[in-house]
C-alpha cells in the first residue's frame, strides 16, 4: 500500500513562549518493507536552526531552535510511505520463547536495531512485578514466540478499555496498568514490559494507521492521532515482527512505520525546552490515506 | 597519658588484633612506623584518647567538610578517624602499577564499545553486557573525545584480604566521588597532629592534583584554558567535596544554568558577558548532561551540550557514556579482556565474578549460591532481591531462594554472582580504645600533562560501622580516615602546586553571572538582617527605659512595630512587646524574621560555597542565642549578639575578601539595602513632623547617635538629622555615602558596550549621586527622599537585568523587593 500521511500539530501558549529548543522525530527512519519519499517539514513561525541528528535508534530526529517570542507554534509534516502488503501469521516452525530469549543474548551486535538494546529495563518501561503475575504462563519459554505474543496483544485488547484523555504521555505504566485503561501508549509500554520480563528483546514504535479502513474492514483504534505499537524479536530467522495490543493483531499494511526505541521517550515526536510559555493548549490532525490508484482507461 | 600507657595502648590492640590486620601484619619496618605513630598520637591525647578523636574531628568541621546521605536534609558532620592507615612504599607501588593497568584497560575498553565495537563483534565482550547499562549511551557512539581520552580519571574501591593480597571491589569512572574528601581527609589530619606525616616521610597528595589539573587542561583545545566543574548542585551529596575541589584546583564552579551552548561551543555567562568554555570537569551522570539528547526530565543539565561534544574541540571529563564499564557485570570480563588486549594478566584483580547472562555462568551461580553474594548485574532493582543491591545467598530462606531462582531463570542478564569477600582490619579509635575495623580504600588515578596515569599516594580510608560496605561512598555508623603511603627515604618538600610555577595573577578568573547575583542577594539578606535586630533592639529597650525613650504607646513605638510587620517579621501589631520581639527574633515561620533571614542566609551561601572562607560557616552555623520572650534582657543580648556577629561577618567581608568583581557585588548589595531602609526610616521618622523621639530612634536604628552628638550639642533637630542620615558623604549610614559607593562599583565593573556608551546600571547610579549631591538638611524633602527610593529601586533593576541570570531569579525577590 502507498500512503500520504499528513500529520499536523498546532500548540497554543496563553503567555509567550521566549525560547524554544526542541526535536522533532516525525520523518519515518528507514525500516525493512517500508519506503518513505517525499518527507517535507513546515513549521511557523520558521525556526533559526533546523539540523538532524543521530538518536541512538532507529529515529530520525530534527533538532529546531525559534528565538523569537511565539504565542502559536504550527508543526506539518507529510510524506509518502510505500508498505508491503502480506500477512504476517504465526507458524508452525515458529521458535519457542526460550531459545529467542537465549539467542537474544548470543547475538554480537550492539546496532539501533540490535536485539540487545532492547532487553532491558528503561525509565519508563520498569519491570514491574504485577505485569509479570498477570501475564502468568502466557509466556512461558516453551511457547511458539508469534503466536505467544499475539494471544499477550489479544488479551491487553480484551481486558483493558480504550479511554482516551484518562491517561497522558507522563502517565507511569504502573498506574495505567493498575486501572485496566489507557490508550495506545500505555498498552505498548505494558506489552513491552511483559515481553522483557519474559527475557525478550522488545521495542516501542511510533507510527501511523491508515485512517479510513478498505470497504467492507473495521476501522482500526488510534487512528486520528499517532499510533504506537511494539516490536518483537522473534529470534535470528524471524527477526524483528510487530504486533498492536491496542487493535489485538500483527502490524500489517495499515501500520505505517515511525521509530522505534526502548519506550516512548526514544521516540516522543516532539519534545524540548519551553522557557516561559504557560498554559499551553494543543490540537493534533493526522491524515493518512492510500494513494489514488490511477483509473484504467 | 604516660609513657607505659601509651605502650599498653599499641600492645593492648596487637594483642587482640585479627590476623591479616594491616598494623599486626605489617613489616617490620613498617610496623615502626606503626607504632611511632600511635605514641605520637598518644601524646597529643593527653588524658583520654577521645579527645584525639574530637580534635580531629573539629578540624574537620573547620575545614567545612560535610556530607549528606541520600534523604537528608542537612548536611552531616563528618566522621574522620584521627588514625591514619600506613601503607608502605613497596606495597604501594604493587597497587599503584595495577590501577595504572587497569585504567589503560579500562581506557580502551570504552573506545571500543563506542567506536568500531570490535570486541562484541568478535565474541569478547556480551552485546548485552554493554546495554545492559543504564549508563550506555548509544548517541555517543562515533562522537570521539579530544586526543581520544575517553578517561580522564578513574577511581576502584579495593578491599584487602586476609593475606594481604589486594582486589577491586568496584570501579568507577563517572564521578571520582571522594578523591576531594580524601584531600580534606589529609589536611584536617596533618592540621591535627603537627609535623607527624612528614616525620614519617609521608609522600604528599599536593602533586596529584596539580597534575590531575594538567591532565584536564592538556585535553582543552586553548593553551590557557577556561575548565568548569560541572556540579548538580548544592543538593547533591558530595556539593561539599566538588565545590573545594573547585576551588583548590583554581576551576570554575559551575550549575547546568551557568552555561549555554551556542553555535555548538559552550559558554559560562559571566557579568561579562558569555565567555568561552573549553573543558568540563563533570561531577554529573551523563543522563543529566543535556536534556535534549539524553534524558529529557533533566533541569540541571545543558541544552545542546551534547553538540558541543559532537562537535569537537570541547573537553569533558570522564567523556559522555564511559560509565558503561561500571556495572558489575563488566567484571566478569576484565580478566580475559586484559589478556586479550593488553596481552597480560590483571596486577589488580577484582573480585570473582560471574554474569548469569552465560548459561555455564549462570549454572555455576545455581549450585554454589551458598558460598556466593548474588547481585544486581547493572546497579539496577532486579526481582528476587529485595531492598538489596546484595545479598548472601546463604541468607536466603526457601521461599526466598525459589524466587530468586525463578527470576534468574526468566531474566538471568541482571544478576552476577560474587566470591564472598573477607576484608582485614586496621586500628581505629572506638570508645577510647583503639579496636580493629574492616576498610576498604577508594583509590584514585589520573592523566597528568602528557597523557600518562597517575595515582594518588593516598586514598580515602572507609571504616565499616557495619554490615557490608560494598554500596555507597559512607553509609551510617560509617568512619572515613586518611591513608599515608610511607617511603624509606624523606620526601622532598613540594609546594603545593608543584612543577612548573604558573603564570602569576592578581584577580580570581571570571565571575559568572549566578554567583555575582548571589553575592549581591548575600550582601543584602544580611544587611536586612541587621535591621531587623536594630528594630527589635529599638523596641525592646524603648519598653525598659521609659523615661528615656518613647513609651509603648507612643506614635513612634507604633510605626516600628509596623514596619516589622511591613517586613515580614511579625504577622501583626496586636502582641505585647516580648512575645512580639520574640517572634521578630527567632521565629522562622516569618519570613522577614532574624532566623529566617539568616537562614536564607545560609542557603545562598551554600551556593557560593567555593568563594566564601571557611570563618563565614562558622559564624553562619553557629547555634541561635537563646532566649526568653518574657525577659526583655534576654532580648536585647540576643538581638546584640547576633549583631555582633553580622559585624563580624562585615568584617570578614571588609578584610578577607580579594576586592575582586565578587566583592563588589557582595558590598553592592549591602550598600543598596542599607540605602533602601534608609530611606524607609527617614520617610517614617524624620518627616516634617517628626518627634523628639522620632528622632532619637531613627539615629539610633541608623547606628549616628554617636556622629550627632560629636557635630551638635543639643538635642536632636531635624535639619541637622537629615543632612546627617541623608546627604553626609562622611558617614558610612548615610544614604549618599551608599549611593556614592554603589557609583564606585559599578563605575569599575566591566562593560559589555565597546562606543564607551554607559550602560544602565552606571546611568542610575550616577544620576542618583547627582541627585543627591547639591543638597544640604534644610532644603531636603520627602519628596527627595521618595525619589531617591525609587532611583535605588531602578538601580537594583538595572544591576539585575544588567549582571544576573534572567532564566530563573533566585529565593530573593519577593521578601526583600
Amino acid at each position: 500500500m502507498i500512503y500520504h500521511v499528513r500529520h499536523r500539530t498546532i500548540l497554543h501558549y496563553a503567555t509567550p513562549v521566549r525560547l524554544a529548543r526542541f526535536n522533532l522525530r516525525l520523518k519515518p527512519a528507514p525500516w525493512p518493507g517500508q519506503w518513505t519519499s517525499d518527507f517535507a517539514l513546515d513549521v511557523d513561525p520558521t525556526p533559526t536552526i533546523v539540523e538532524s541528528r543521530p538518536g541512538g535508534w532507529p529515529v530520525n530526529v530534527a533538532r529546531l531552535v525559534i528565538e523569537s517570542p511565539i504565542r502559536r507554534l504550527t508543526i506539518e509534516s507529510r510524506f509518502r510511505a510505500g508498505v508491503q502488503g502480506g500477512t504476517i501469521a504465526p507458524q508452525a516452525d515458529d521458535p519457542a520463547i526460550g531459545a529467542v530469549a537465549r539467542a537474544a543474548l548470543l547475538d554480537r551486535d550492539v546496532g539501533p536495531a540490535a536485539p540487545a538494546q532492547y532487553l532491558y529495563a528503561s525509565a519508563r518501561t520498569p519491570m514491574l512485578a504485577p505485569i509479570g503475575q498477570w501475564v502468568g504462563q502466557g509466556l512461558d519459554p516453551d511457547r511458539p514466540i508469534v503466536a505467544a505474543a499475539l494471544a499477550l496483544a489479544l488479551r491487553i485488547r480484551a481486558e483493558f478499555a480504550y479511554q482516551p484523555g484518562v491517561t497522558d504521555a507522563e502517565t507511569p505504566v504502573a498506574d495505567a496498568f493498575a486501572a485496566r485503561h489507557g490508550v495506545c501508549q500505555d498498552f505498548a509500554h505494558m506489552m513491552v514490559v511483559a515481553l522483557r520480563l519474559a527475557g525478550l528483546p522488545a521495542a516501542y514504535v511510533s507510527g501511523y494507521l491508515r485512517t479510513l479502513p478498505p470497504p467492507g474492514m473495521p476501522r482500526l483504534v488510534g487512528a486520528d492521532a499517532m499510533h504506537a505499537w511494539v516490536m518483537l524479536w522473534c529470534g535470528p530467522t524471524r527477526g524483528w515482527i510487530g504486533f498492536d495490543p491496542t487493535n489485538g493483531c500483527i502490524t500489517g499494511d495499515g501500520h505505517v512505520f515511525v521509530a522505534m526505541g526502548r519506550d516512548y521517550a526514544d521516540v516522543a515526536p516532539m519534545d524540548g525546552l519551553f522557557v516561559g510559555g504557560a498554559g499551553q493548549s494543543l490540537s493534533v490532525m493526522v491524515d493518512v490515506a492510500p494513494e489514488e490508484e490511477p483509473a484504467l482507461s | 597519658m604516660d609513657s607505659d600507657t601509651r605502650l599498653d595502648w599499641a600492645d593492648a590492640y596487637l594483642a587482640a588484633a585479627p590476623t591479616g590486620d594491616l598494623f599486626a601484619g605489617a613489616a617490620p619496618d613498617m610496623a615502626g612506623h606503626w607504632r611511632a605513630m600511635l605514641a605520637r598520637l598518644a601524646t597529643q591525647a593527653t588524658d583520654d584518647p577521645a579527645t584525639l578523636a574530637d580534635h580531629v574531628a573539629r578540624q574537620a568541621a573547620d575545614l567545612g567538610l560535610a556530607f549528606r546521605l541520600t534523604g537528608d536534609e542537612q548536611e552531616r558532620a563528618w566522621p574522620l578517624g584521627p588514625v591514619p592507615l600506613l601503607i608502605g612504599a613497596a606495597e604501594w607501588s604493587h597497587i599503584e602499577r595495577g590501577l595504572t593497568q587497569r585504567a589503560q584497560l579500562l581506557e580502551r575498553v570504552v573506545a571500543d564499545i563506542y567506536s568500531t565495537q570490535s570486541l562484541v563483534r568478535e565474541g569478547k565482550l556480551p552485546a548485552s553486557v554493554v546495554t545492559g547499562s543504564p549508563h550506555y549511551w548509544r548517541v555517543m557512539t562515533d562522537t570521539p573525545p579530544p586526543n581520544s581520552h575517553f578517561l580522564h580519571f578513574y577511581a576502584a574501591d579495593i578491599g584487602r584480604g586476609p593475606n594481604g593480597e589486594w582486589r577491586v571491589l568496584s570501579d568507577r569512572v563517572r564521578t571520582p566521588v571522594g578523591v576531594g574528601y580524601a584531600l580534606e581527609n589529609r589536611l584536617a589530619l596533618s592540621r591535627a597532629t603537627g609535623d607527624l606525616l612528614s616525620a614519617m616521610n609521608t609522600r604528599r597528595l599536593a602533586p596529584f592534583f596539580a597534575e590531575l589539573r594538567r591532565g584536564l587542561a592538556a585535553d582543552c583545545a586553548r593553551s590557557d584554558p577556561r575548565i568548569g566543574l560541572l556540579t548538580p548542585g548544592r543538593f547533591n551529596q558530595s556539593y561539599a567535596e566538588q565545590a573545594h575541589l573547585a576551588r583548590y584546583l583554581g576551576l570554575l564552579l559551575v550549575e547546568g544554568d551557568d552555561l549555554i551552548v551556542s553555535d555548538g561551543r559552550l559558554f559560562v555567562r559571566t557579568i561579562q558577558g558569555l565567555k568561552r568554555v573549553d573543558g568540563l570537569w563533570r561531577w554529573m551522570d551523563s543522563r543529566f548532561l543535556d536534556p535534549l539528547a539524553f534524558d529529557g526530565g533533566s533541569r540541571i543539565g545543558v541544552a545542546d551540550l551534547y553538540d558541543a561534544c559532537a562537535r569537537g574541540g570541547l573537553m569533558v571529563s570522564n567523556w559522555p557514556g564511559a560509565g558503561v564499564i561500571e556495572s558489575r557485570a563488566f567484571g566478569a570480563f576484565l580478566p580475559q579482556l586484559a589478556r586479550a588486549m593488553l596481552g597480560s594478566d590483571l596486577i589488580l584483580p577484582n573480585i570473582a565474578t560471574w554474569w548469569c547472562g552465560q548459561p555455564r555462568e549462570r549454572d555455576h551461580v545455581r549450585a554454589r549460591l551458598d558460598q556466593l553474594v548474588v547481585g544486581s548485574a547493572f546497579d539496577q532493582p532486579v526481582a528476587g532481591l529485595p531492598d538489596a543491591q546484595f545479598l548472601p545467598g546463604a541468607s536466603l530462606d526457601g521461599v526466598q531462594r525459589t524466587a530468586l531462582l525463578d527470576a534468574m531463570a526468566r531474566r538471568p542478564m541482571d544478576y552476577v554472582g560474587q566470591e564472598i569477600v573477607k576484608l582485614s582490619t586496621t586500628p581505629a579509635v572506638i570508645d577510647g580504645r583503639l579496636a580493629p575495623l574492616p576498610f576498604t580504600l577508594r583509590v584514585f588515578v589520573a592523566r597528568d600533562g602528557s597523557g600518562q596515569w597517575r595515582a594518588m599516594p593516598g586514598a580515602f580510608a572507609r571504616l565499616a560501622g557495619h554490615g557490608d560496605i560494598r554500596a555507597a561512598l559512607m553509609g551510617r555508623g560509617d568512619m572515613s580516615a586518611d591513608m599515608c603511603v610511607i617511603d624509606g627515604k624523606p620526601v622532598p618538600p613540594d609546594s603545593l602546586l608543584g612543577g612548573r610555577a604558573p603564570a602569576i595573577r592578581r584577580i580570581g578568573g571570571m565571575l559568572p553571572a549566578k554567583a555575582a547575583d548571589n553575592l549581591f542577594w548575600l550582601g543584602r539578606y544580611i544587611e536586612r538582617a541587621e535591621m531587623t535586630l536594630r528594630l527589635i533592639r529599638a523596641i525592646a529597650g524603648g519598653s525598659i527605659e521609659a523615661d528615656l525613650g518613647p513609651s509603648l504607646a507612643s506614635p513612634t513605638m507604633t510605626r516600628l512595630v509596623a514596619l516589622l510587620a511591613q517586613w515580614g517579621a511579625v504577622p501583626g501589631s496586636g502582641a505585647a512587646v516580648g512575645p512580639l520581639c520574640a517572634t521578630a527574633l527567632g521565629d522562622s515561620r516569618q519570613p522577614g524574621s532574624v532566623r529566617a533571614l539568616m537562614g536564607v542566609v545560609a542557603n545562598i551561601g551554600e551556593g557560593l560555597r567555593d568563594r566564601l572562607a571557611s570563618d563565614f560557616w562558622r559564624l553562619v552555623r553557629l547555634p541561635f542565642p537563646r532566649f526568653d520572650g518574657a525577659v526583655t534582657e534576654t532580648l536585647l543580648e540576643a538581638s546584640s549578639r547576633m549583631i555582633d556577629r553580622i559585624s563580624a561577618l562585615a568584617g570578614l567581608a571588609a578584610e578577607n575578601m580579594g576586592r575582586g568583581d565578587g566583592w563588589r557585588f557582595h558590598d553592592m548589595g549591602r550598600r543598596m539595602e542599607r540605602a533602601i531602609n534608609g530611606c524607609r526610616l527617614i520617610s517614617l521618622f524624620g518627616g516634617d513632623q517628626a518627634s523628639d523621639d522620632d528622632l532619637t530612634v531613627l539615629l539610633d536604628l541608623m547606628d549616628s547617635q554617636i556622629s550627632y552628638r560629636t557635630r551638635y550639642l543639643t538635642g536632636p533637630a531635624l535639619p541637622p538629622v537629615r543632612d546627617l542620615l541623608a546627604l553626609e558623604p562622611f558617614n558610612p549610614r548615610a544614604i549618599a555615602w551608599q549611593a556614592a559607593r554603589l557609583a564606585e562599583h559599578i563605575a569599575v565593573l566591566p562593560t559589555l558596550r565597546a562606543d564607551g556608551m554607559p550602560e544602565e546600571p552606571r546611568r542610575h547610579a550616577d544620576a542618583l549621586v547627582a541627585r543627591l549631591a547639591p543638597l544640604t538638611g534644610d532644603m531636603l524633602t520627602m519628596a527627595d527622599i521618595a525619589d531617591a527610593e525609587s532611583r535605588l529601586l531602578g538601580l537594583s533593576d538595572a544591576i539585575g537585568q544588567r549582571y544576573f541570570l534572567q532564566v530563573h531569579k533566585t529565593e530573593s525577590a519577593d521578601i526583600l523587593a
